[in-house]
């Protein structure tokens, strides 16, 4: 996949502040697809105009002065009156959270906050163009983040925490009931990655019956994602078996999903979407 | 002059004139004491007085002014708090104002909506879903007459910013005036008045800089004679620094601006002293404390030196940089939103110790949306603690004689005149903005910081660093929905009631004396005299001053 993209950077409305206008078009160059800047004062028609006739696979709006209620939905609407509905509109500026989804819901894709970094603007408008063209790319966007944890199974937490804490002198970060696993957890800071500590609290946890089975040791590798879902999706796509299908609630409130390791050379993974930081 | 007595002879001369300037303003106390009952003194000078010392930093309220315009500074009254507000309709922002005063406050400051700034009536399309967004929206005379209704205009002082329609609501405010009773040379109040930085940063403009250059010295002119009370312009580097400029771009570019502007207004023959004294300054309080407080008193050393010696004004008036401050409104972050007060408290503190005559502090809220009714309060209170509790305020200059802080004084001013030269070489500030050369000095700086952030080599508390995982959502302020549409009702009324053969007269003289070189301004008042709109007048001129399109 070798697909140039055209971003139009567009500030509608009157206000004059566009050094985030010129930041984000400077930095979606960097970033390698071809930008055009509108300039200030733009009608939602005239941005309208531009972008069908720029050819644009994106418009990103800017807008400071509080108009966006009023004019982005007119710019989404104008491109659909052109046959150009196809064209992925997102937006930023100061936009109150409140507003978000009254905006999402006109059909702007997505609303980026003050302090996003540009480069996961970037990350997302590859994204969603390839999702619309049917392109995969060819550096996947995001589809492994890190290794977010390594699990560990054990009899006792009480047994097994003076080890990390005392004698490795880890941080414990939290320990927590995880009542749809039956187990309990401990999570230690190890630097780049956590370990995860399982104990079981009841006969019915599959941490109970890998310790019967195995006795204690590495239970699982969790690999940190973004929309969870997504991931589940392509890595079944791809022949991969899953054990759950679609994610279900995990340690510290992540959504997590495993893997099947008949299908991953006998290794337990896990997928991990940790809750509420922002994701593309 | 170079002898040691000399200057012990200066000092006593300055002592005296203060004793004299005291029996008129007296101090806030008559003695300041720190805790320890050790007594603050108005003034700490080296041990010995030398040339070097009088050149660089002089005795404040002289000339050169690093160490402060008045020789007595805060301890005789405290720099004005001039909050900014405005929004909705007139008559809202009238009762927010009238309150304001009630508090004991002297001095307004309006912010109006964006249509008003760019010259657009409210019922014109390019207003769509922006009136009364950003501030107050003034259509015709009758908005001005409800927004300063019951307020004494002979009493207070109006700060109004506006730029490129600067003269049609000066000229509102005459007429507003003159039916209260109160004639022009009795008001007193700013107009931000400065083009050449809406070119560069804040895109607020109308019209191409010559005719835009020319309707500033026509305001000069006719302030001179007319409303010689008023501040005819605030030289802005406070919107350069918010684009992204750094501390000594803010100080030259500025600086430029206001050579920029002398120059027009030799050119059409005023004579240096008659406008000076009514320029006024305001700049931008930053994060990096010291380099702040540096730049504030280089840019009056600079300013005082350049009018002395480039431009040969002889009235002391026309040395003096007076300057408003705000504090950055793009450093605060929208993540951990009441961190941005500690920020304001630190760069409030700069604009202080900087020696600035009126100060805005920002509101917590102002990276989300504008700022509540409680956001509004606390940012004006963070000034009332810094003057009343901090003791800051106690004696004049206190940093005077930082090795650190008199270092980055000369380095700012040599770095600022390293632009200076750069921007004469171009042919001056306006020929560089029409060349785009401060637009690009600027977006390169903005780009350079905005990657920093991103590598985390610059750290934003609560942004790129110590973050939370949840982020709590603010109450946040609203506007009313209807607002528009009552303005645009409103607007139809005056347009029907109004004298429509005289209106449309006055719009006809008002374009024959901008063909020809006439003073405008004796036009504009007619015109808003007879209710025509800010959209009607900024309509004639355009189409015979054409508009700018931006580069």
């Amino acid at each position: 996949m070798k697909k140039k993209i055209r971003v139009l950077i567009a500030k509608p409305g009157l206000d004059g502040h566009d050094r985030g206008a010129l930041i984000i078009s400077q930095a979606l160059r960097d970033y390698g697809m071809e930008v055009i800047y509108t300039g200030l004062r733009q009608t939602p028609e005239q941005i309208v105009a531009s972008a069908v006739q720029e050819d644009v696979d994106a418009i990103g709006l800017s807008c400071l002065s509080g108009a966006h209620n009023e004019l982005f939905p007119e710019i989404v609407k104008g491109l659909k009156a052109q046959g150009a509905g196809d064209i992925i509109v997102i937006g930023g500026g100061v936009i109150p959270w409140e507003d978000i989804p009254f905006l999402e819901e006109q059909g702007i894709k997505k609303i980026f906050t003050p302090g996003t970094p540009s480069i996961e603007t970037a990350k997302y408008i590859e994204k969603v163009v390839c999702q619309r063209d049917g392109i995969s790319l060819e550096n996947p966007v995001d589809l492994i983040e890190k290794v977010d944890h390594i699990g560990i199974a054990v009899q006792s937490l009480d047994e097994s925490l003076p080890f990390y804490l005392d004698i490795l002198q880890l941080k414990l970060v939290g320990i927590e009931e995880v009542a749809s696993e039956s187990v309990k957890v401990a999570f230690i800071d190890a630097g780049n990655v956590k370990l995860e500590l399982l104990e079981p609290i009841s006969q019915s946890s599959p941490i109970h019956s890998f310790l019967e089975k195995r006795g204690s040791g590495i239970h699982h590798v969790a690999l940190g994602v973004g929309n969870i879902q997504e991931r589940i999706d392509e890595i079944k796509k791809k022949g991969i078996r899953m054990i759950h299908n679609a994610p279900k609630p995990g340690a510290g409130g992540a959504s997590i999903a495993f893997m099947h390791p008949k299908s991953t050379n006998g290794v337990l993974y896990e997928l991990c979407e940790k809750p509420s930081k922002e994701r593309l | 002059m170079e002898h040691e007595n000399d200057f012990e002879q200066l000092f006593k001369e300055w002592q005296e004139t203060t004793r004299k300037l005291m029996d008129r303003f007296p101090e806030r106390k008559e003695t300041f004491q720190t805790t320890s009952n050790i007594e603050i003194e108005r003034l700490y000078l080296p041990e010995q007085l030398d040339s070097t010392y009088m050149e660089k930093l002089g005795l404040p309220g002289q000339f050169p002014y690093t160490r402060g315009i008045q020789p007595t500074m805060y301890r005789a009254r405290h720099w004005t708090m001039r909050q900014y507000a405005g929004f909705g309709s007139a008559e809202e922002t009238n009762k927010r104002f009238r309150y304001l005063l009630d508090q004991g406050q002297t001095g307004l400051s309006v912010a109006f909506d964006l249509p008003t700034q760019i010259g657009y009536d409210s019922d014109h399309s390019m207003s769509k879903g922006e009136v009364g967004k950003v501030g107050v929206a003034i259509d015709s005379l009758e908005d001005m007459e409800a927004l300063l209704k019951g307020i004494p205009l002979d009493k207070v002082s109006t700060s109004m910013t506006i730029n490129a329609p600067a003269a049609v609501l000066l000229a509102m405010y005459i007429v507003v005036a003159e039916k209260q009773g109160v004639s022009p040379d009795k008001i007193s109040g700013t107009i931000q008045n400065d083009i050449l930085k809406e070119y560069i940063a804040r895109g607020t403009y109308i019209f191409p800089p010559k005719p835009s250059m020319r309707l500033i010295t026509d305001i000069f002119a006719y302030c001179t004679e007319n409303v010689p009370r008023w501040n005819t312009i605030s030289i802005s580097g406070y919107h350069i620094r918010e684009a992204g400029a750094t501390a000594a771009q803010e100080l030259a570019f500025t600086i430029a601006n206001g050579k920029a502007y002398v120059e027009a207004a030799l050119e059409t023959g005023l004579d240096i002293d008659q406008f000076a004294p009514r320029l006024a300054f305001f700049f931008n309080a930053h994060n990096v404390f010291f380099e702040e407080i540096a730049k504030f008193r280089a840019a009056r050393r600079m300013w005082a030196k350049i009018m002395k010696e480039t431009y040969h004004a002889k009235n002391p008036k026309s040395w003096q940089l007076r300057f408003h401050t705000q504090t950055g409104g793009s450093t605060l972050t929208a993540q951990q939103p009441d961190n941005n007060i500690v920020r304001v408290t630190v760069q409030a503190l700069s604009a202080i110790l900087g020696g600035t005559q009126s100060l805005h502090t920002n509101s917590r809220d102002e990276a989300l949306a504008l700022p509540t009714e409680e956001s509004a309060r606390i940012a004006l209170r963070t000034q009332q603690i810094l003057a009343n509790e901090s003791g800051v305020a106690d004696t004049v200059d206190p940093l005077a004689g930082s090795y650190f802080v008199e270092t980055l004084t000369d380095e700012l001013e040599k770095e600022a005149h390293r632009y200076l030269d750069k921007i004469k070489e171009l042919g001056g500030a306006v020929s560089a903005v029409e060349q785009g050369y401060m637009q690009r000095e600027i977006h390169h700086t903005a780009y350079e910081t905005q990657k920093a952030i991103e590598k985390g080599d610059q750290i934003v508390v609560g942004m790129n660093a110590y973050q939370l995982d949840d982020e709590p959502k603010p109450e946040l302020h609203r506007l009313d929905p209807e607002l528009s549409a009552n303005q645009v009702r409103k607007l139809g009324k005056v347009r029907s009631k109004r004298d429509q053969q005289r209106a449309s007269a006055q719009l006809e003289s008002l374009r024959r004396a901008a063909q020809a070189s006439e003073n405008l301004m004796p036009h504009i008042v007619e015109c808003v005299r007879t209710y025509c709109t800010i959209g009607e007048i900024c309509g004639v001129l355009r189409e015979e001053f054409g508009e700018y399109t931006g580069i």
